[in-house]
């Protein structure tokens, strides 16, 4: 007799209070025991839907309408008790900041067992064991408040280990994490499911990271499992389809049509030099350009030192010139943020000067600033409050004394957001809300635009969307300066890169410079040329490598 | 500054006790230097409450108390003396008239709430926050749930308030600008956006704490705090206090009338042993401390 799987949906479809079209429409979804399973989509195409049903959070929390059944270890998962489920399903969220709710560490890890209504001996060894497997014990007195993003979500998934569930529901959970961090939590993930069996259902956006540990992946749109299959079924189904949700290794061999799609920088490695031959010259990475142009920043020997005592920022000496797309990376508490806020003039040096457009922050009040820089911080939507689209942006056009004069509808043309005029901001979808956020800044035309993580919870087609939008805004003239963690898109989209730590600038020149040879901050398709050829960050870069220089060694074996 | 208030682990004797006998200590303490009236008593609470000060290491945390108390102090005296003629003896400063008794009461008072800020000192010092909530959790544990998210929550809701304001800012939104009420205008919508952030905030905690299992059935209770010998013998110590000051109460011993004229200081032998004896059963503590720290032995055991 076969066994029982894991979870069984049967013909779900859910629609959430007072929406009209479902968010889970007909789904039908096997997940065997110890499988890792991967769910990828858009924005609102249903994947954490999915994974709160899973997690019987729907219909109990969220209430709406449902049909069909969830079986879980063959029964169905509605008449499992509340507690008995959670016990079994584990889920971590997003937002480390959202999920935790208690003061200490320990405190965070024992919450879950505590409303278990374990025995204290048994919620002590729990708690032991658990913070010793994750390398917590160290921090078990600390405030939450006190440790680090990273720290926070490893916090999450251990107070969610620690209620030993048979199955791990992870949405998205290291989308507010840097590239360092999310390796290890990922690492961490591989070792469960590898190593202890864990079941694990997966979604996530930054798809380099993770592809490689699932055994099965789903493809969502619009509520509905597009595909569902072993990676590479799956793999070439996007292939054929022109779906974009591949890591860069993948996509690149994928439309070279290769006979295999490698999923590992090590197996993309091994499958380019069976069809390429590489030139023993590895090639140039083109000379930047330098300091050409009108400046439109410039820092002179930058130092700032919070309240507190903490040095953020040292020694920065810095010039950033009109129409420059410039992408400021490096691990958290680098002083990212900070030199962006001093960029804005929110933050005023301690020593040293920085101009803006010829105006000195320090003198210039933040008012005359803001007619020529717009500023969005982390999650800019969250700070919506106006009733309609429209009044946003006129919010932000009246404060400056500016006249509409066709801006606003300009704006929301460019942006897509015409159909969206009218209705209340928080009422639309996150890409959505973004674009909102940035057009309250974009009516105001300014000179420089400054972004601190504009990709944070972006899908990979939004994520397109924006970094093209600015990329043709500079060719406009404007110039971008954007924090980011997200290797990919910067890689694709900004032509500068500064790398950060610990409050000084490491590392500035142009993109092919800076990320081709960094070990945490360079991209897939960097690392898959490594050694082969220099400069190559993207899909379209490899393919014209190997296309352009390769073409005859390439066609040769192939054919 | 605001951090020279806050705990700080230094992983002294006093912060290893259990919180339940720092909280009896501390309430001891508290409880006397309300009970008595008597300058020798007050003095001797103070006394101890100072070396408990040293012998947690909290020096630096005390001057910051001690700057606002030594202010508050000189204007009791300064006060009481000036506002309360109804001693017999008056003293004639130049023009002012001022009666000792006011001023010994004003003195007294003074002594009296320099103690009690010495023991809110002490119990930030020698109180992990946490703990004192876990112990109250267990009493009233949505209560305690709700202080505890408070206070995960509230430095992100002052993190929001600098973000939404930074970006108003740089939407033109001058906050030093204008009339009263426009700048009021202005404010209120910073609350508007902190308001609607914390409502799907609030959404996103609710959906975290109900996947664990939050509200599924009665809970239990995750303590890690161990009893030691040393519980013990503070607790014991601490009771002990507690029982002597009530036996010298009854006798009249911590009592002193200030007017119409002072009585006098040293009344009997009595009264003194007894304070003796409450001063060696709260210093207790104190010395096991010193103890502690110097002895291996001694540590070891207790």
């Amino acid at each position: 007799m076969a066994a029982l799987p894991l979870f069984e949906i049967k013909n779900l479809t859910y629609y959430y209070p007072d929406t009209p079209t479902p968010a889970l429409k007909n789904i039908n979804l096997r997940i065997e025991e110890g499988e890792f399973v991967l769910i990828v989509g858009g924005s609102g195409s249903g994947k954490s839907s999915l994974a709160r049903a899973l997690a019987g959070l729907i219909p109990d929390f969220y209430g709406g309408k449902i049909g069909g059944k969830i079986y879980f270890k063959g029964q169905d998962l509605w008449n499992f008790g509340r507690r008995c489920l959670r016990s079994q399903v584990g889920f971590v969220f997003q937002d480390p900041e959202k999920q935790l709710v208690m003061t200490t560490v320990e405190a965070e890890v024992a919450f879950g067992l505590e409303n278990l209504g374990l025995p204290p001996k048994e919620m002590l060894r729990r708690v032991a064991e658990v913070m010793s497997y994750f390398n917590l014990s160290p921090l078990k007195k600390e405030l939450i408040g006190n440790i680090s993003g990273g720290q926070k979500q490893k916090v999450a998934l251990a107070s969610v280990l620690a209620m030993q569930p048979e199955v791990l529901l992870l949405d998205e959970p290291t989308s507010q994490l840097d590239p360092v961090a999310a390796a290890e939590f990922f690492s961490l993930i591989e070792q469960l499911n590898k190593e202890m069996g864990y079941t694990v259902v997966l979604i996530e956006q930054r798809l380099e990271r993770c592809f490689h540990l699932a055994d099965r992946l789903v493809v969502m749109e619009r509520g509905e499992i597009l595909q569902d299959g072993s990676v590479e079924e799956v793999v070439w189904w996007q292939v054929r389809n022109g779906y974009p949700f591949l890591p860069p290794v993948a996509q690149f061999f994928g439309l070279l049509h290769h006979p295999t799609i490698p999923l590992t920088v090590k197996e993309g490695r091994r499958e380019l030099k069976k069809i390429w031959a590489c030139p023993l010259n590895l090639g140039k990475v083109s000379p930047w350009k330098g300091y050409h142009g009108r400046a439109v920043v410039e820092m002179k020997d930058v130092w700032f030192s919070y309240p507190g005592g903490c040095e953020a920022l040292k020694e920065i000496n810095l010039r950033i010139n009109a129409g420059e797309f410039v992408a400021i990376m490096g691990e958290n508490a680098a002083g990212k943020s900070t030199l962006l806020k001093h960029m804005a003039g929110l933050l005023k040096p301690g020593r040293g000067r920085v101009i803006v457009l010829g105006k000195d922050t320090r003198t210039t009040p933040l008012v005359q600033m803001a007619h020529e820089v717009g500023y969005l911080p982390q999650n800019p939507s969250e700070y919506l409050f106006r009733d309609t689209v429209e009044e946003e942006l006129q919010f932000t056009l009246q404060n400056l004394g500016l006249k509409d004069e066709g801006k606003i509808d300009a704006i929301l043309n460019q942006l897509q957001l015409t159909g969206y005029r009218k209705l209340n901001p928080r009422d639309l979808s996150s890409g959505e809300r973004e674009r909102v956020a940035l057009a309250a800044i974009l009516v105001a035309q300014p000179k420089l635009l400054l972004l601190d993580e504009p990709t944070r919870g972006l899908d990979y087609c939004l994520k397109g969307e924006l970094g093209r939008l600015l990329a043709g805004l500079t060719k406009e003239g404007l110039t971008v300066v954007t924090v980011t963690h997200d290797v990919e898109w910067a890689a694709e989209y900004a032509d500068r890169i500064i790398l950060m730590f610990d409050g000084r600038i490491i590392s500035d020149g142009p993109k092919n410079e800076v990320l081709s040879d960094s070990l945490s901050y360079s991209p897939q398709m960097a690392r898959l040329f490594r050694g082969l050829a220099r400069g190559i960050l993207t899909v379209r870069e490899g393919l014209e490598k190997v296309r352009v220089n390769g073409e005859r060694v390439y066609a040769g074996q192939s054919g | 500054m605001l951090d020279r208030l806050l705990y700080e682990d230094k992983g002294v004797f006093l912060q290893s006790l259990h919180t339940v006998v720092t909280l009896a200590y501390l309430t001891v303490l508290f409880v006397l230097a309300l009970l008595f009236s008597h300058p020798l008593y007050l003095s001797g609470m103070l006394i101890i409450s100072i070396l408990a000060v040293l012998a947690a290491q909290m020096v630096d945390k005390w001057e910051a108390y001690l700057k606002m108390g030594l202010g508050m102090a000189i204007l009791i005296v300064g006060v009481n003396a000036l506002v309360f003629r109804t001693g017999k003896t008056v003293l004639g400063l130049g023009w002012i008239r001022v009666s000792l008794e006011a001023i010994c009461y004003g003195a007294a008072m003074a002594i009296r709430l320099l103690g009690i800020m010495t023991v809110f000192c002490l119990f930030n010092g020698l109180i992990r926050p946490d703990k004192l909530l876990r112990l109250f959790s267990r009493l009233a544990f949505k209560s305690a749930l709700v202080v505890s998210l408070a206070t995960r929550m509230f430095p992100l809701a002052a993190r929001d308030l600098l973000k939404a304001r930074e970006m108003l800012q740089m939407r033109g939104v001058d906050y030093a600008g204008g009339s009263w009420t426009e700048r009021l205008k202005k404010y209120s919508w910073l609350l508007d956006i902190l308001l609607l952030s914390s409502l799907e905030g609030a959404w996103q905690v609710a959906e975290a704490m109900e996947a664990r299992a939050f509200g599924t059935g009665p809970r239990s209770c995750y303590h890690t705090e161990l009893v030691r010998p040393r519980d013990f013998l503070c607790l014991a110590a601490s009771l002990a206090a507690l029982g002597l000051a009530l036996y010298a109460k009854v006798k009249g011993y911590g009592d002193f009338n200030y007017y119409p004229q002072l009585d006098p200081l040293l009344t009997g032998g009595s009264a003194m042993t007894l304070l003796a004896l409450i001063m060696t059963s709260l210093a207790w503590p104190i010395l096991l401390s010193w103890g502690w720290q110097l002895c291996p032995y001694l540590r070891s055991k207790i």
